[in-house]
């Protein structure tokens, strides 16, 4: 006797339980992402793949200082510095980076750089897609610091 | 004697010297007074205000400057005084008004005072909120130096030390009050050849390097501990290294040798370590062109060839050209190569066995500061060893040392009040007999019958005035440098290379002898080596008759012990020299040659054809030079700042220079190199070969040159150790009569060569931004260029019996009528073209091309 009732009421609670699953697919939105097929969001103040940026008026904000080098705990951080010319200037001042390089594999992304860098020109971005077949790809040169595959937000206009 | 005060700073007494400056006290018991102008070198000026402190006085408690204050037996004084403190954060924030802080592109940022200083005493945060005042940032002084004025703080330093050390008044502050910058004077050039200098002294960023501008941060440099091997002083530097690449030389203290100074060649002239044209892997000529090949291949090569020509033509068939530019380990290891295994005595280097050189170079660079009288033969410090020029302007400045020059140029200086005798080529040994007998006469001492006899004369003063009219010298003149020389307590007495070899040098070199020997300062004359090694490739027994340690080759202790050393027999038969090699290899009498960092074919084109009747030649360079296109086999060497060594200076003090980046490509180090192809040569009876180390080749060294015993790569630690100089013969030496060579109408001009130190050899155009400021002219009296119907700039022939070379000419008063200065290391017009059997006393002719 008493077994029947317990395999009636644990029938029922199973289809009550099964009702807040059977509402919620009909009612909420999916949580999970269809990743890589879908776009992943990320917080604002996620620490993706590093990039350079610019001033409102195309010029380099990196002035090629190597304080991002200093305070990196991996070494994963690359700078050579020259001096500007006058005419033609990369950034504004007299010096700026004449190569900048990150090594992804090296990089824990602790964000040091960004917090070290007297003008904001080294920022971890939004991107994540971090892998490849080819170990050099993880080395990322200037040109592919300024150009990331998802621009960060402008935090601050000119200085 | 140093008189003992005591002295009171915060309560504290503390034990003074008296007289000496407050902060100099304070800093011996441990209190650090913060300065920006004061600095150890130069003269106490108070301008900067940062090292202010309280003294108790009678009139009560005043501000005074700790760097300009002696100390007084009993003196009261405040360092922590809420006032002092006060002072100190005040006069700190005034600096900063203007300051622009941007300390983020600064080359001295991360090693500069005043951010440290900031930190320390700063008050942490600013009053002021205006905008600064803007001034030129980017503003040159000179090719080499930068200025940024609105980094300055006014502390006058550089303006110091070109005025005390270098005694060029070249820059100087203009305008007022905020206003104020640091620029040159109107009209005058900041040529200084130590120039460089103030940018080590400068306490901020605002001078800075031109070529190694914002090539590094200071934090992440590696620093070696090295010397300068541009010319003999060997001053001591220190190479900073990142990513394995040389970015700035700096200077290092070092008391005995360059006080803490290097010259702009020192500082400036890097770059050809990371030449794009320097070699970097070996070379053989395969069917007529230098193919690369492995090292393996090489090494095999060139022991083998070797073996088989000593077999075939035996061992004099084999001759080595060391190198005055490396160092002590390659060339002995060369020198040890040939005496042992090849069993040759054939070696020398171009400054060998041909310079009347001293075995004990100069007695030492530090009594040129306290010289009180200077005396230059053939030598020009000024150009061939700034640093120890800074020193000798410094003893006619604040010591009053007078000058005597010989020279055959009016150099530097000849500013300074003395005596200049500018004699013609050839006729400078009658100008030292004239100052021997001079002396001898002023002495009252007899005068040796063959100093007479020499000018056809029966008594001194007859012979004085006849050596006099053959020097085109005044006789009164001459007997007052004669006093002055036997006046003197600390002559500074030196000559150099240009009076020590070629045609009559025996002669001139004992003339100038006898007149330090008769004045009594035989044990002061001193030789300037202007190569950085020449002392020290002497002493690796790199010549032809001498053995490690400058011994004899017919001393059979010495070549038993040798023997024993390097488990062989040792030929006794002398070699032959620099010039005799060349003259057998045309000869077809020597058949193979070993050269390493020479380039006779490029000194003297001349040679070329020997080089070439050569049946084997290896050379060991960092250049393809002319010498090296000719040779079978070319080595890739590493430069000096890619291996280990030590070089001697022209002090005889050893010094290490230790590698301070890795080679190009596949340079290896001359003395490995060596190793190796001994190695292979010795076919297994290697124990005389087991020196894996250039620590482990100069313990060998110790032991091979009695002058060298005792001494270690440990021991010789950072500033190096001084072997002591030999005994000099107090002796008057007979000598030949010197007659100047003939000129004639075909070649009426008489040649002078000398070293420039802005020469434009290989070394120095190597780094692209002095390749502009290299010398690149033969010097013409203006009135023999009017007569020659030649100006500033024109290109002329310069032409001699043995050759001609093509220059443009520099019209200059400075030379001797009737004569024509080529310096040495001209770019594609070797004066060496022009030597014929009076060498550097040539006989020329010039023409307009």
């Amino acid at each position: 006797m008493s077994t029947l009732k317990e395999v009636l009421e644990g029938t029922r609670e199973v289809a009550k339980a099964m009702g807040v699953t059977l509402k919620t697919l009909l009612t909420e939105p999916p949580v999970t992402v269809e990743y890589p097929d879908e776009p992943m969001a990320v917080y604002p103040r996620f620490r993706g793949r590093h990039e350079l940026r610019r001033y409102e008026n195309g010029l380099e904000r990196c002035i090629g200082c190597c304080l991002c080098e200093a305070a990196c705990p991996t070494g994963a951080i690359y700078v050579e510095a020259a001096e500007n010319d006058p005419n033609n200037p990369v950034s504004p001042g007299e010096r700026y980076a004449k190569v900048y390089e990150v090594n992804l594999l090296r990089c824990i992304f602790c964000g040091d750089c960004e917090a070290a860098c007297p003008v904001e020109a080294i920022v971890l971005g939004h991107y994540i897609d971090l892998a490849s077949y080819n170990r050099r790809d993880f080395i990322l040169t200037k040109e592919e610091l300024l150009n990331p595959p998802v621009p960060n937000t402008v935090v601050r206009p000119d200085a | 004697m140093t008189d003992w005060i005591t002295i009171t700073i915060d309560g504290k007494e503390i034990q003074a010297k008296a007289g000496e400056l407050l902060t100099d006290a304070a800093a011996r018991a441990g209190i650090h007074i913060p300065v920006f102008c004061s600095h150890p070198k130069l003269d106490p000026l108070g301008a900067c205000r940062m090292c202010l402190v309280e003294s108790e006085g009678p009139r009560g408690r005043a501000l005074i400057t700790a760097c300009t204050t002696p100390v007084v037996a009993g003196g009261v004084y405040h360092y922590q005084s809420p006032r002092a403190v006060d002072a100190r954060q005040g006069t700190l924030e005034l600096i900063l008004i203007n300051h622009p802080l941007d300390c983020p592109i600064c080359d001295k940022g991360g090693e500069c005072p005043l951010q440290n200083q900031t930190l320390e005493h700063g008050p942490g945060k600013s009053q002021f909120w205006e905008e600064k005042v803007h001034k030129a940032k980017n503003y040159p002084l000179s090719d080499l130096i930068v200025l940024d004025q609105e980094r300055c703080i006014l502390c006058w330093r550089c303006i110091r030390y070109l005025q005390e050390w270098e005694d060029k008044p070249q820059l100087g502050l203009f305008h007022r009050g905020g206003e104020t910058v640091i620029d040159r004077f109107p009209d005058t050039e900041l040529d200084a050849y130590t120039s460089g200098s103030i940018i080590d002294l400068c306490p901020v960023g605002a001078l800075t390097n031109r070529l190694a501008r914002f090539s590094y941060r200071p934090w992440e440099l590696e620093k070696t501990d090295s010397i300068c091997t541009h010319c003999g002083q060997g001053c001591n530097l220190r190479v900073d290294v990142r990513t394995h690449r040389v970015r700035r030389h700096v200077a290092r203290e070092n008391m005995a040798v360059n006080d803490e100074w290097i010259c702009d060649k020192g500082r400036f002239a890097t770059g050809f370590s990371s030449h794009p044209e320097r070699l970097t892997e070996p070379l053989m000529r395969v069917d007529g062109q230098l193919q690369p090949v492995s090292w393996s291949e090489a090494v095999k090569v060139v022991a083998e060839t070797l073996k088989r020509i000593a077999r075939q033509h035996g061992p004099q068939a084999v001759g080595a050209i060391g190198s005055a530019k490396v160092s002590n380990e390659a060339n002995y290891l060369l020198a040890k190569f040939m005496r042992a295994l090849v069993g040759t005595n054939n070696l020398d280097f171009r400054e060998g066995s041909a310079l009347r050189a001293p075995d004990g170079g100069l007695p030492a660079l530090a009594d040129a500061r306290e010289a009180d009288l200077i005396v230059l033969m053939g030598c020009d410090p000024a150009e061939e060893a700034p640093v120890l020029a800074t020193f000798l302007k410094r003893a006619a400045i604040r010591r009053g040392a007078r000058m005597v020059i010989v020279h055959p140029r009016a150099i530097e200086f000849t500013r300074y009040p003395g005596l200049h005798f500018q004699p013609a080529p050839g006729s400078e040994t009658a100008l030292f007999d004239a100052l021997t007998l001079a002396t001898r006469m002023a002495r009252g001492e007899p005068i040796p019958d063959w100093l007479p006899a020499l000018y056809g004369a029966g008594n001194a003063e007859e012979a004085l005035a006849a050596a006099a009219g053959v020097a085109d010298a005044d006789p009164a003149a001459i007997r007052t440098a004669a006093e002055w020389l036997l006046a003197a307590q600390r002559p500074f007495l030196a000559y150099g290379p240009d009076y020590a070899w070629g045609y009559g040098s025996d002669a001139l070199v004992a003339a100038l002898r006898n007149w330090a020997v008769a004045a009594g300062h035989a044990d002061r004359l001193g030789f300037l080596h202007t190569q950085a090694n020449a002392q020290g490739a002497a002493d690796m027994g790199m010549l032809p008759d001498r053995l490690p340690g400058r011994r004899p080759l017919s001393d059979d202790e010495a070549r038993r012990h040798l023997e024993s050393l390097w488990h062989t027999q040792l030929s006794a038969q002398p070699g032959l020299g620099y010039g005799a090699m060349l003259a057998a290899a045309e000869q077809g009498e020597l058949k193979a040659l070993y050269i390493m960092a020479a380039d006779p074919a490029g000194e003297k084109p001349a040679d070329a054809a020997a080089l070439e009747a050569l049946e084997f030649l290896v050379v060991q360079d960092l250049f393809l030079t002319e010498t090296a296109r000719r040779a079978h086999v070319v080595l890739p060497a590493a430069s000096y700042v890619e291996s280990a060594g030590t070089f001697t200076n022209t002090e005889r003090r050893v010094q290490r220079a230790p590698q301070a980046v890795r080679p190009v490509g596949k340079a290896v180090a001359d003395w490995l190199i060596l190793m190796h192809i001994a190695r292979f040569y010795a076919a297994g009876q290697t124990a005389a070969w087991d020196t894996p180390s250039v620590e482990a080749v100069f313990a060998e060294i110790a032991r091979a040159a009695p002058s060298y015993a005792g001494l270690s790569w440990e021991n010789l630690g950072h500033l190096g150790q001084s072997y002591s100089r030999p005994a000099t013969d107090a002796a008057l030496t007979p000598h030949e009569a010197v007659a100047p060579p003939p000129t004639d109408a075909a070649y009426p001009f008489r040649l002078v060569v000398g070293n420039l130190l802005w020469d434009d050899g290989t070394v120095f155009a190597a780094t692209p931004a002095m390749a502009g400021l290299g010398h690149k002219a033969a010097w013409l009296h203006p009135q023999d260029a009017a007569a020659l119907g030649l100006q500033e700039g024109d290109r002329a022939e310069i032409r001699s019996s043995a050759g001609r070379i093509e220059v443009p000419v520099h019209l200059d008063a400075s030379i001797r009528p009737g004569t024509v200065f080529v310096p040495y290391s001209l770019k594609n017009a070797p004066v060496g073209a022009l030597f014929d059997r009076f060498g550097p006393r040539t006989a020329v002719a010039i023409a307009r091309v």
